[in-house]
């Protein structure tokens, strides 16, 4: 694939860097998601792994999707995409049909993504087109190895850098940016960001009102043994960000971004010697007739509600409500470590 | 640099002479694949000049084919003299004198440095002055790999093998002192006999962050970064010609302070960096000379880079 100067998914794949603070910048993508799925094709296309003419097939809640149906619409292939009707409205769905992707929803009734019916729904599919492409972006290691282009961004724009503050879904992002930066500063300090009932960090899974971070299943690119702190932002407070990160500063990202801008603002005030970087990976588009709609959230149990203006540290990993934000020292230790660990506590939480 | 080609008083014509110079270096700060602006890989170089290190090159016209060499052993700076003549449309050639005080063999850029002041003074006996991408590009021809130093001082990510800049990063390194120093009993190489180094997928995405420090230390004159961007870059390098003792240069550097430690990817040559602004900087480095000697390490010297002659 040749990839000329005048790339429009380059460009749609690179950062908008915000000072949100003196010693905190932000990497606001518009569609972050291009860069593993772009680089996860090419790599594929380059070692034979995705022939022309193959079908790509993924499980996706979102952006993922919208990038491979952007660069198939553009390149030609064919895309199924298998999502959960908890996670894809009709104005979303809407865009990835007239992009020519295929869409296959799974009914998900408990709310929670339901990963493991889109998972057996997508081996169905491979099982009866077994000629397909599967990115399997949670376990594909390019997926880390993408965000090189973010860590030689941020490294572009500020130089050093003392502290990475990102949210967790596929893990890609954070610890495949927070893995070249650390390469080159060792010192790192890398803060993940998930929220409540998320599995990621050693919660039970649960329904999250919160979308774009978190998951029911673990992914394979998420590294935990990178990883110095871990944040859960609620619903609320990510939503209260949001229309902050609006007001002001004039960034309209989606509410993902802002649970990472909000544990970014923290970190910055408490470490004011440190420089700070903050992974802010979509835009607000999609969330304009829900966070950004005043009518929506008041529709939402207990809004308003003043959002906390620092987390509560956990001595345990335990869940809080939409409106808690909570943070642990997780110190690099492994998933299994940090689960036995607690189960030697009496009534710890696992 | 400048040609000579006067009308004497009996109207007799004197001999054409040009004369040109160029720098040897202390190996790379960077070297490793990188993209060019169409998303393509290419093997590419940041290179350390060393202004101490000189070649010399004085090529006086003669009315022959024959094209003379001196010493008769430059033969890559013949040759460069030979496709720089057959660029300027020139048949006849002349006496090619070579003289250097750049040692051979250890990563010093000797070679390019005889075929760049080689091309540069028979453009000078013509009264042509060569761009650095043309001076490049002819070195690359004579001797197969080259190095950026036909841009002098100018900081560029250099395709050692197509002579073709990656990136100008526009503008110079920031005020350095190195110490530099090589193995005990380090044999010289011979640079064309090295394998290309294979990178993996890893390797080649966390060459884009050096890129980028780099490309932030000159932008800012950052010393900083430039030697973070070194220091791994050197690591890089182990699994493809590993310098002993690596791991310890590394953290001696790091106890006195320095900004990182650099290598010659196809030489013996290490180095460690210092900010040339930094505080008690001649102590500090007398104190890293001190522990690389002891370390087994030979040849210590102190090199000033950027710092416009200033005594420190």
């Amino acid at each position: 694939m040749v990839a000329l100067d005048g790339d429009y998914f380059r460009a749609l794949e690179t950062p908008r860097m915000a000072a949100l603070a003196p010693n905190l910048i932000a990497a606001a993508f518009p569609l972050m998601k291009l860069m593993p799925a772009r680089y996860i094709l090419d790599r594929a296309i380059a070692d034979g792994a995705f022939e022309t003419g193959m079908r790509i097939v993924e499980t996706t809640s979102g952006t993922f999707g919208m990038a491979l149906a952007l660069l198939s619409a553009a390149r030609g292939y064919r895309l199924t995409l298998v999502s959960a009707s908890s996670l894809v409205d009709a104005k979303y769905k809407a865009r990835l049909d007239g992009l020519g992707a295929q869409m296959i929803i799974t009914q998900d009734r408990a709310g929670n993504g339901d990963q493991l019916g889109r998972l057996q729904r997508l081996e169905h599919i491979r099982r009866e087109e077994p000629n397909c492409f599967w990115p399997r972006q949670y376990d594909n290691p390019g997926n880390a190895l993408a965000y090189a282009r973010l860590a030689e961004q941020l490294v572009r724009t500020v130089g050093e850098i003392d502290c990475l503050v990102g949210c967790v879904g596929s893990g890609g992002s954070l610890c495949g940016t927070g893995l070249f930066l650390r390469a080159v500063f060792p010192q790192l300090v890398v803060i993940a960001v998930d929220t409540h009932r998320s599995v990621l960090f050693g919660q039970a899974a649960g329904k999250r009102l919160l979308r774009g971070l978190g998951n029911s299943i673990l992914p394979g690119n998420l590294r935990h043994e990178l990883i110095d702190e871990v944040h859960w932002v609620g619903a609320y407070p990510a939503f209260s960000e949001a229309r902050r990160l609006l007001r002001e500063h004039g960034i309209f990202q989606g509410p993902t971004s802002a649970a990472a801008a909000l544990v970014g603002r923290w970190t910055a005030s408490t470490r004011p010697g440190a420089r700070i970087a903050v992974i802010m990976p979509d835009e607000g588009h999609r969330y304009a007739d829900t966070v950004f709609d005043d009518a929506w959230l008041a529709s939402l149990p207990g809004w308003p509600c003043s959002p906390p203006s620092e987390p509560r540290e956990l001595t345990i990993v335990e869940p809080g409500s939409e409106a808690d934000w909570t943070w642990f020292k997780w110190a690099r230790r492994s998933l299994a470590r940090s689960v036995h660990d607690e189960v030697g506590k009496e009534g710890g939480y696992h | 640099m400048a040609g000579v080609s006067e009308i004497t008083s009996k109207g007799k014509l004197l001999p054409r002479i040009g004369v040109g110079a160029a720098s040897g270096h202390h190996g790379e700060l960077l070297q490793g694949v990188f993209e060019d602006r169409n998303g393509r890989l290419h093997r590419g170089l940041v290179t350390l000049p060393l202004t101490k290190l000189v070649s010399k090159a004085t090529f006086t016209c003669a009315p022959t084919a024959d094209l003379t060499t001196h010493p008769a052993g430059k033969v890559k700076a013949g040759l460069a003299a030979r496709q720089t003549l057959s660029h300027l449309g020139v048949s006849e050639a002349g006496f090619l004198h070579i003289e250097s005080n750049i040692p051979i063999g250890h990563g010093y850029g000797s070679s390019t440095a005889d075929v760049v002041a080689a091309i540069r003074a028979v453009a000078a006996a013509h009264a042509v002055r060569l761009q650095p991408s043309r001076v490049s590009q002819l070195a690359v021809t004579a001797e197969r790999a080259s190095d950026a130093i036909a841009f002098d001082g100018h900081t560029v990510l250099f395709a050692q093998r197509e002579g073709a800049v990656l990136e100008d990063f526009g503008g110079s390194l920031p005020p350095l002192l190195l110490v530099g120093f090589k193995a005990m009993g380090g044999r010289p190489i011979d640079t064309l006999d090295l394998p290309p180094a294979r990178y993996d997928s890893l390797e080649i995405q966390q060459f884009r962050v050096l890129r980028a420090l780099i490309a932030y230390a000159v932008r800012y004159q950052d010393p900083n970064c430039l030697g973070r961007a070194a220091t791994a870059s050197a690591l890089l390098s182990q699994r493809h010609l590993p310098k002993q003792h690596l791991e310890r240069v590394i953290d001696i550097a790091k106890g006195a302070g320095a900004c990182g430690v650099q290598v010659a990817h196809s030489g013996s040559l290490l180095g460690i960096i210092f900010d040339r602004a930094g505080k008690n900087l001649r102590q500090r480095a007398k104190s890293v000379a001190a522990s690389v000697r002891r370390c087994g390490f030979c040849d210590v010297e102190f090199h000033q880079i950027n710092d416009d002659g200033a005594t420190w």
